[in-house]
């Protein structure tokens, strides 16, 4: 069920195994039958560590979404709160108690809290008199969520706005706990790297936590060789750039939501024989995507111009199988050819479903406003015309494009000029706010808290020399058959990955200069390991890295970690953790602010 | 004769070198014996006082050991260490003449508590460590008890017991500072609990004992320390049912982290707290969109307004000439969609300026959009496309040909050959 995750060179499944036996172990506490109130939020990570089916097993009968109001009648004995910790939620349970059919038989209420528990939140359903109520308030530690064999994330979504506009930390706090989680089922990190102000104090934080369990030591043999922190804000520019990989596109046009993508239904249309194509589906096509299906595995992280000539190779591998039957005489050969039919038949409905994502993508990405687009970001880029009006951007404003477009453009202008004159940055707020709104004044005074947007103050403009030391822009990028990161944008070498590449080789002593130029300051720490867990490295056996992103990570920024794992000299394996997965869109959406207007 | 006295016998004999062990020992394994007399040497040395006597009988039980195979070692392993730990406890100056048996009976944690409440520490603790107790249970048990004691000792200053506890208890794992600060406290002693809770490395388990010390301002930036911003929360919560407003402000204004996570709260729960937070600060600029944010929930276009210009003096304090500017054009775009709206029922109120040329244009009032396009300085590109688009949307292609040779198109022209031309994009 979930097989891909041992597939890598870490095996994630331990961490699903544990999270999984936690629960067992939580829903056997309140015997008897149970139905579980979601905080909706929660359910789409949780759907990655068990189906409905392990909640079955343990008596769980009904499930509902939390709301105000009384709670549907539901003939159990336990009323279970599975529940991120804020006021608002607790405010909601609270109503839902007090609604309770007193003429009913009491029914046992428990309370969950995902990650952790909260003093806060029990003192407030205290103060609104319902903490009695509860026979069981417990926490469910679900820091890290295993999306992929090389991938976890917290699906933390507001991680970003917290640290960087609200100076709120609580999802550093859950990070570092979270990789004292992973230290206690992978062993101790020795080697901690890192870059910016809040991976520094997540390194703080778990050194200091180290410390607070000193005597518990650790025996287990260290899987990671080293932990890579990396604030977002470090790298503004690459989120901000349209992902270029098939992931990457899938996202950005139409959005991974916890492994799960829904497409148009057109597309998808069971053609069946004497049957018109009347009645299409209106429902949206669910496709999940992880590595578990062997062809997206293969072609998630190509560019997407090279996606149209691995789909043929395969089909043209599926249609040859397919033929051998006619090749199977005996008995025994025909056995043997059933036998794989089951595995065929599925690598054709992949097939089918991929052929058919990748046509809805071309449509767009053959498009002339897709085009204009991604002209755009280049030019910003490589660092033309990055400190005038760009006449683009001007015209999509006035065609009134979605606000979103142009607020990753102006961002993306901005950071690669470290800022605009003032005259500019003013002229594109005007436009904004003219066009979409004076409501988005909030908004655009966030970007600049988060540094997004800013007036270029005195200092030089030092994006060139961070793009030419790091080589960021790659002429002729192959996108075919890359041999540099640089193909995940078609040209454009994600930041953030330059960084983790040049850690592992040559060492960041090689790039000071442009270190320093970058936000937060560089370290690195070393974790003791108790004598005797001192790996004994195989000759030619990679060592391991776990790269964590705070603030998220997007899909094209992993296919390149991907990328630089296959390489045959690199000599190192990249597992990717991060607060949140995300694209521009998603991003830039986390940092809005939109007050609704009372005036009927 | 029972067996291990024969193997007593035996060995004294082989002590003396005397043909004589050889034969008692035959005799034994004749019976095929020689198990139980080793088992029974070792049973009696347990329950023997006099040391000479124990050693005596382990030695033959050791020296019947010799002539089996597989013989578990269990038994005299066991009986040796607790020799040891028995004849330590009835030294005269302990004094516990225990018997194997109650020994056995009591059990060895229970001799350790015994051993701890007469304060004999330092042989509480060779105990634990001769008998490889594991820590929690021992060493650290021990440890903390003896801390509980020694923070009573009234004659010690509170820098000397301080020094003392933590030289012997260091890093021991199991032993939590926060517990022994706890007890420094109970017994008066607020000072050397506070020099205690210093060496707790959980700076979360530091929190309730400040707090119930009263060290608030210190239980705040041990909170902040700690990381957990829950824990931070709930002092934050204490301080302000504690303290006066003032002070209370005062004491965050010196924790910019547990100031940024009240704020938040406030967001969420108590807006006009928050607003006397930035008031407290000089901080106009959010201020200014506290105004901003306010001002859409007004329900009446006059309060609305009013925030706004609120919002305008926050924004001049910041020196915010582009917030200002913007603020007082949306006033204004109010006003001009109130008068519109009255006067010709457009519904234009909360749209943005562009949507509202936009309105007025597919309304026919294009005087009226001309006018805002003229006193909100409208780029002029912008401008175009949108009266292009309109007029081309209702076919107005005379109108759409005057507005193009009106004056040169900033956003130029496109030549399209064929007729019918449904749009001019």
């Amino acid at each position: 069920m979930a097989a891909h995750l041992s597939y890598g060179r870490v095996n994630l499944n331990i961490l699903r195994e544990a999270a999984r036996k936690e629960l067992r172990e939580f829903l056997d506490k309140c015997a008897g039958s149970k139905a579980i109130v979601w905080d909706e939020y929660l359910t789409g990570p949780f759907g990655l560590i068990a189906q409905y089916s392990l909640l079955k097993e343990h008596e769980v009968e009904k499930m509902f979404t939390l709301k105000s109001g009384r709670l549907p009648s539901a003939d159990v004995k336990n009323i279970i709160f599975f529940i991120r910790p804020r006021l608002e939620l607790m405010d909601i349970i609270a109503d839902n108690i007090f609604s309770e059919d007193k003429l009913h038989p009491a029914r046992d209420f428990h309370i969950l809290f995902v990650p952790r528990r909260s003093m806060l939140c029990e003192q407030r359903l205290k103060e609104q008199g319902v903490l009695g109520s509860f026979v069981n308030i417990d926490e469910y530690i679900l820091d890290l969520i295993p999306f992929d064999g090389d991938l976890l994330s917290m699906e933390y979504e507001s991680a970003f706005r917290e640290c960087y506009l609200e100076n709120d930390q609580t999802s550093l706090y859950h990070t570092a706990k979270g990789l004292m989680t992973l230290q206690a089922l992978y062993g101790t990190i020795p080697q901690i790297f890192g870059k910016g102000d809040c991976a520094r104090h997540v390194a703080n934080m778990m050194l200091r936590m180290k410390r607070e369990f000193a005597g518990t030591q650790n025996q287990i043999l260290p899987v990671f060789d080293t932990l890579l922190l990396l604030d977002r804000n470090v790298d503004l520019l690459t989120p901000l750039a349209t992902q270029l990989t098939y992931e990457g596109l899938i996202d950005e046009i139409y959005g991974i939501n916890n492994g799960y993508v829904k497409l148009p239904p057109e597309k998808f249309a069971q053609k069946k024989q004497g049957e018109g194509s009347k009645d299409l589906p209106t429902e949206p096509k669910k496709l999940q995507l992880n590595s578990a299906e062997e062809l997206y595995a293969e072609i998630r992280d190509k560019n997407f111009n090279a996606v149209g000539a691995a789909l043929s190779k395969k089909a043209k591998i599926i249609s040859a199988a397919f033929e051998e039957r006619h090749n199977a005489k005996t008995v025994g050969e025909i056995k043997q050819f059933v036998s794989q039919l089951p595995h065929m038949q599925a690598a054709r409905s992949s097939l089918a479903n991929h052929t058919s994502v990748a046509e809805l993508i071309k449509d767009i990405t053959t498009s002339e406003a897709f085009f204009d687009n991604l002209t755009v970001e280049q030019e910003f880029m490589t660092g033309v015309d990055t400190d005038k009006v760009n006449t683009y951007v001007e015209d999509c404003i006035a065609q009134k494009d979605p606000l979103i477009k142009i607020l990753r453009l102006v961002s993306m202008q901005s950071v690669c000029n470290n800022g605009l004159k003032p005259k500019v940055l003013d002229y594109y707020k005007r436009e904004i706010l003219q066009t979409y709104g004076y409501e988005h004044i909030l908004t655009l005074n966030n970007l600049e808290k988060a540094g997004l947007l800013k007036p270029q103050t005195g200092s030089r403009n030092n994006y060139p020399t961070i793009r030419k030391t790091l080589k960021l822009w790659m002429e002729d990028a192959n996108e075919q058959n890359p041999n540099d990161i640089s193909y995940v944008y078609s040209g454009y070498a994600p930041l953030s990955i330059r960084l983790t590449q040049v850690l592992a080789r040559p060492g960041w002593r090689s790039i000071e200069e442009v270190l320093k130029m970058l936000p937060g300051p560089h370290f690195e720490e070393r974790q003791q390991l108790p004598s005797g867990l001192h790996k004994k490295r195989q000759q030619g056996e990679n060592r391991t890295t776990l790269v964590f992103f705070l603030g998220g990570v997007t899909y094209a920024e992993i296919a390149a970690l991907r990328f630089l794992s296959q390489m045959e000299d690199s000599g190192m394996e990249y597992i990717i953790a991060t607060t949140k997965l995300i694209n521009g869109t998603t991003w830039i959406k986390s940092l809005m602010d939109r007050p609704e207007s009372q005036i009927p | 004769m029972a067996p291990g006295a024969l193997l007593l016998e035996a060995h004294r004999e082989y002590e003396k070198s005397s043909q004589k062990a050889d034969e008692y020992l035959r005799e034994i394994k004749e019976q095929n014996v020689l198990g139980d007399a080793v088992r029974q040497c070792v049973e009696a040395a347990a329950h023997e006082y006099d040391p000479d006597t124990q050693k005596a009988l382990m030695r033959a039980a050791s020296f019947g050991k010799c002539f089996l195979t597989e013989f578990s070692p269990d038994q005299f392993v066991t009986t040796c260490r607790e020799l040891r730990v028995l004849n330590a406890v009835r030294e005269s100056s302990v004094g516990m003449p225990l018997t194997h048996t109650q020994f056995k009976q009591m059990t060895l944690q229970v001799l350790i508590d015994r051993l701890v409440y007469r304060q004999f520490y330092p042989l509480a603790i060779e105990v634990c460590r001769y008998l490889k107790i594991p820590d929690y249970q021992g060493v650290s048990r021990v440890l903390k008890h003896w801390a509980s004691c020694k923070v009573q000792q009234k004659d010690l200053t509170d820098e000397a017991i301080a020094r003392a506890v933590c030289a012997k208890v260091g890093d021991s794992p199991g032993v939590s500072y926060s517990d022994v600060a706890a007890k420094a406290y109970e017994c008066g002693r607020p000072e050397l609990a506070i020099k205690l809770l210093d060496f707790e490395a959980r700076s979360g388990e530091q929190v309730p004992l400040l707090l119930k010390m009263k060290r608030s301002q210190l239980a705040l930036s041990k909170a902040v320390e700690s990381g957990d911003t829950d824990l931070v929360y709930t002092v934050v919560t204490y301080l302000k049912n504690e303290m006066n407003r003032g002070d209370f402000f005062m004491t965050l204004r010196n924790q910019p982290v547990a100031l940024s996570l009240y704020r938040q709260f406030c967001k969420l729960q108590e807006p006009q707290t928050l607003k006397d937070l930035f008031n407290q600060d000089d901080d106009h600029q959010e201020l200014g969109n506290f105004y901003v944010t306010s001002s859409y929930r007004d329900k009446r276009l006059e309060g609305r307004l009013a925030q706004l210009q609120s919002a305008v003096d926050e924004y001049n304090k910041a020196k915010n000439d582009f917030a200002v500017k913007a603020t007082e054009e949306e006033m204004r775009l109010l006003r001009f969609q109130r008068k519109l709206d009255d006067e010709k029922g457009a519904g234009l109120l909360g749209l943005s300026l562009q949507a509202t040329m936009e309105a007025l244009m597919s309304l026919g009032l294009h005087k009226q959009a001309e006018q805002l396009y003229r006193d909100f300085r409208v780029p002029d590109k912008r401008y175009w496309w949108l009266k292009l688009k309109s007029l081309a949307e209702k076919e107005q292609w005379e109108e759409l040909e005057k507005f193009s040779k009106s004056k040169k198109s900033p956003i130029g022209y496109l030549v399209r050959e064929a007729p019918p031309l449904n749009s001019p994009l």
